[in-house]
């Protein structure tokens, strides 16, 4: 190779070029920063106007009118996580097994579309049929299993898909070794295949209550609102839960209603964070004795 | 000798003498009988006919894409699952068939091992590795797992390294030490049958050496059949070479034939390392 | 002592050699250590019960997304019919938006009773969804390009993963918390700052849309801006695992040539990914077209008139289903909830063919990465 003499102008060039190449990763910085910001933004907005006005009565005495506190929303919140953690859960759980495991190669690929469509489905619609369906139709009015199913069939495509995906992404030959020593299917499926999958499934499952917490148009019409515990029979069981208040009080020209949205405000993004925490928390304990690269 | 005496594995040896005779008698381990199989309509193991005796090492060789896998995961059946498999003849295990349609999928593959290409432990504690296999085919009552699981890991030489993390998960051994666990958890089930499918290639010299050695140290008691891709290994360890090329089995016979005096010149170019 | 040693360090001589492959009865004496042999036939049926319920149980539970999907499309058109039928095509031109007189006796029109003077137009509430998802996507999509490229490309793995737990808390954060805040916060911070500016845009074709008094902040630009913020999780995870895909080995070849991170990026990554950022576009837009409370916060919420400039209130048809829904009760015919039914129609309709069309182009832009 013979030596070039030195180039002013290619020189000239290849500043030009690291110049643009540092500019454009300076403005991809940006961007970040623009994810972040609005996060933060939001919740110190939320927490530095909710904490003057937060006290312990909060959380001990239920609302009266457009004040008193928030404990039945807290309550019938974490009554509608349990109960949709339970019956999403298991469905969501059991359809990503099916897809992943069982079903033939068509059928999987029917249902992976279906539940991706299902997913995509405004949560403003479930919540309307839900309505038109059960709290009218079946004369359930509002109820706290409408609420519940509404909520349910929101998040299923959620945990099905973090199952299934989970589930395929486990090695072949893991499977196969559990075969290979004459395992039982079942015990393959259990010991082995959702054991592997674990941190993805539960992360994915406990992401998904936390959207289901936050939700608040597919309530309004099947949840209503009550100010009182939540009562569990089929028909006539209003619940109340944190995002109502958030919505009905936020512009109310009385001071203590827009405190009390602030608060459960505050509340939910509490809730929410503790909940993408325990996710985090549960996969990285999960995940320990799993070779590294699941 | 310090270690206390293993009642289940004593009462295994006895019961193994009296299989003695038996033994001597049974048929080849494993007899293939025009053996093909295909993905999707493409022949991939083409018209095998192969008689492994009892008690032997017999190594495949053959180029990549040869098969040879293929026909390794059809003794134990392994390619039942994947999709577009189709078979015709026959594979013999002790003079049963093996692809009759009353066979017991797991007796099959408890009387048949498999160790695959890369350590696959599974996500459990060393000790449950060992044992789960044991306590699905409930071939020990529970109080002598502990014994059955320390035997095994000393069989293949894993007992000092783990001794005291046995509740520990498998993942943090090296590489080499879990393809031992996986060896290890294969003998567990008692097979008689050992199919290995290159069980050495991600692994570094010494682990492999302690592989090679611990599989010479089963035979007779178990016959192996192993794939492998390293023509050194197969000199190393084989009783019989089998080498394969575009899905057939060219040449058969034993490892000193197959190296020093090679019918076929395909055999010849390859293990003289002309190609592959 | 001998046979100690032959149990420690040979092999451990099965008991079981030679036993049946077959499943027959003389099969079973490999389970002679079972205490209870006599049981073993409804032992056996029992194992075989267990050993199949997984895969019946969980095909049942399989089948419970694919019903789900299949009764709100059903349940949803069948509420909406009539309405369909009496507001025909004019329902997706017209303006007007009115529940009728509750007292005069209902009339039928087409043999479906409607309240006199029910006229259902969502023309504005169709073009305020596009408009507000468009505006949010024009915010999202470069956001999430970007930050996605800088994730994969400049960060380190622990940085990466601080990003993801950001974007989960983005996605976690409740829809009626982004109300809010783009209500009691956003709104008038845009307000105040842009009034001045946008009082002096000059009333001209196109840049007359930016042009207007501002107000409190409620209108089509928080809303955009809301809408904008809280799709970018969904489009920068997407991004970000089609730019994970590129083979390192194409990024290297365009290093070793020389090429600038950023000219690899824009030369190497770009037409690989390309494609499949279109699908997450479409995922975005999916989500924006339905978000509901988070937008019904900040639009203004107005009825009958579509925006004319990007300060204006406006209104999209997920919001006006939960702000109507309450005042259509008091419509005894029913004919107001069936047309909000019809609204709903229409947005699962849109949000279908986003969903749809993001689905195929991101399944071809998978394919092709793993066929090339």
């Amino acid at each position: 190779m013979t030596q070039r003499p030195p180039s002013p102008a290619l020189d000239q060039l290849n500043k030009k070029r690291r110049f643009k190449d540092r500019l454009l990763w300076g403005i991809a910085a940006c961007a970040l920063i623009v994810i972040v910001i609005p996060i933060i933004w939001i919740i110190s907005q939320v927490v530095s106007k909710a904490i003057p006005h937060m006290s312990m009565s909060v959380l001990l005495t239920n609302t009266i009118g457009n004040g008193g506190g928030l404990k039945q929303a807290i309550v019938g919140s974490i009554t509608l996580l349990v109960l949709v953690g339970a019956i999403a859960g298991v469905t969501g759980i059991g359809a990503g097994i099916y897809i992943a495991r069982y079903a033939p190669r068509a059928i999987a690929g029917f249902l992976r579309s279906t539940v991706e469509i299902l997913a995509g489905v405004p949560s403003i619609v479930v919540g309307f049929v839900g309505y038109i369906a059960l709290v009218v139709g079946s004369h359930w009015s509002f109820s706290i299993w409408a609420a519940t199913i509404v909520l349910s069939a929101m998040v299923v495509p959620y945990i099905a898909k973090a199952t299934e995906v989970s589930l395929r992404g486990v090695s072949d030959s893991l499977r196969e070794a559990g075969e290979a020593i004459g395992l039982r299917d079942s015990l393959v499926l259990r010991k082995i295949l959702i054991k592997s999958a674990s941190p993805g499934i539960v992360t994915g499952f406990i992401l998904a209550l936390a959207i289901s917490v936050g939700e608040t148009a597919p309530l309004l019409y099947t949840a209503g609102w009550s100010t009182t515990s939540p009562t569990f029979s089929l028909k006539h069981s209003p619940i109340g839960y944190l995002t109502y208040p958030v919505w009905t009080f936020y512009d109310f020209p009385v001071k203590s209603a827009s405190y009390l949205a602030l608060e459960a405000a505050m509340l939910l993004i509490i809730l929410v964070i503790a909940l993408i925490a325990l996710a985090h928390l549960l996969r990285h304990k999960l995940s320990k004795n799993l070779p590294q690269s699941l | 000798m310090e270690i206390t005496k293993d009642k289940a594995i004593t009462q295994l040896d006895n019961f193994a003498n009296v299989n003695q005779l038996l033994v001597a008698e049974s048929p080849k381990a494993i007899n293939v009988c025009d053996f093909t199989g295909r993905f999707h309509g493409r022949t991939v193991v083409d018209n095998i006919n192969l008689e492994i005796s009892d008690g032997s090492i017999t190594a495949i060789v053959g180029p990549s894409g040869c098969g040879k896998s293929t026909f390794l995961r059809s003794i134990n059946r392994m390619n039942d699952r994947i999709s577009g498999w189709s078979r015709q003849g026959s594979i013999e295990l002790y003079g049963e068939q093996v692809y009759a349609n009353d066979v017991e999928l797991l007796s099959l593959r408890r009387r048949v091992g498999m160790v695959f290409q890369r350590p696959n432990p599974f996500p459990m504690s060393i000790e449950e590795n060992i044992a789960c296999g044991v306590r699905a085919h409930r071939l020990a009552p529970r109080s002598h797992m502990k014994d059955i699981v320390r035997a095994r890991l000393e069989e293949v030489g894993l007992w000092k390294a783990v001794s005291g993390r046995l509740k520990e998960s498998p993942f943090q051994l090296s590489g080499g030490q879990q393809q031992l666990l996986c060896l290890a958890r294969a003998l567990a089930v008692q097979p008689e049958v050992l199919l290995l499918d290159e069980p050495t290639s991600s692994l570094d010299p010494i682990s492999t050496q302690a592989v090679e050695e611990l599989l010479k140290e089963f035979v007779p008691e178990l016959t192996i059949v192993i794939v492998t891709h390293n023509l050194a290994q197969a000199k190393r360890i084989a009783d019989n070479v089998a080498f394969f090329m575009n899905g057939s089995l060219v040449e058969f016979g034993s490892c000193e034939q197959i190296f020093d005096s090679p019918k076929e010149p395909e055999t010849a170019k390859y293990v003289s390392g002309i190609f592959g | 002592m001998s046979t100690h040693t032959s149990s420690t360090q040979g092999l451990p001589f099965s008991p079981l050699r030679g036993s049946p492959l077959s499943a027959s009865p003389k099969g079973q004496l490999n389970s002679s250590k079972y205490p209870y042999r006599v049981f073993l036939g409804l032992a056996r049926w029992w194992r075989a019960v267990v050993e199949q319920s997984p895969q019946y149980l969980s095909a049942v539970l399989g089948a419970i997304p694919f019903l789900a999907l299949v009764a709100i499309v059903i349940i949803l058109f069948h509420e909406a019919f009539p309405a369909i039928k009496v507001n025909g095509g004019g329902f997706v031109t017209h303006s007007k938006w009115s529940v009728g007189s509750e007292y005069a006796n209902p009339i039928r029109r087409d043999g479906v009773a409607t309240p006199v003077g029910a006229t259902y137009g969502a023309w504005p509430l169709i073009l305020g969804t596009l408009e507000a998802s468009a505006l949010a996507l024009i915010i999202a999509v470069p956001v999430s390009l970007l930050s996605a490229l800088i994730v994969v490309e400049k960060l380190s793995a622990r940085a990466s993963r601080w990003v993801g737990v950001f974007l989960e808390i983005l996605v976690g954060i409740p829809s009626v918390i982004y109300g809010l805040w783009g209500a009691l916060t956003l709104g008038p911070f845009l307000a105040h700052h842009l009034a001045p500016i946008a009082n002096h845009i000059p009333n001209v074709p196109i840049l007359r849309f930016f042009r207007g008094p501002t107000y409190n902040g409620e209108g089509l630009l928080t809303a955009g801006v809301v809408l904008g913020i809280m799709i970018i999780p969904i489009i920068a995870s997407t991004a970000r695992d089609l730019i994970r895909q590129v083979p390192a080995s194409l990024k290297d070849g365009g290093r070793a040539i020389g090429m600038t991170d950023f000219e690899v990026s824009r030369k190497v990554i770009w037409p690989w990914i390309k494609s499949g950022i279109v699908g997450a576009t479409f995922l975005g837009l999916g989500r924006a077209l339905g978000e509901t409370m988070a937008v019904l916060m900040t639009c203004g919420a107005v009825l009958g008139t579509t925006a004319h400039s990007i300060f204006s209130n406006m209104n999209t048809i997920a919001a006006t289903i939960v702000s109507q829904l309450d005042s259509a009760q008091t419509d005894g015919t029913g004919f107001a909830v069936r047309s909000l039914a019809e609204l709903g129609c229409i947005l699962i309709v849109i949000t279908l063919i986003c969903n749809i069309g993001a689905k195929l182009l991101l399944s071809r832009a998978t394919h092709d990465t793993t066929t090339t």
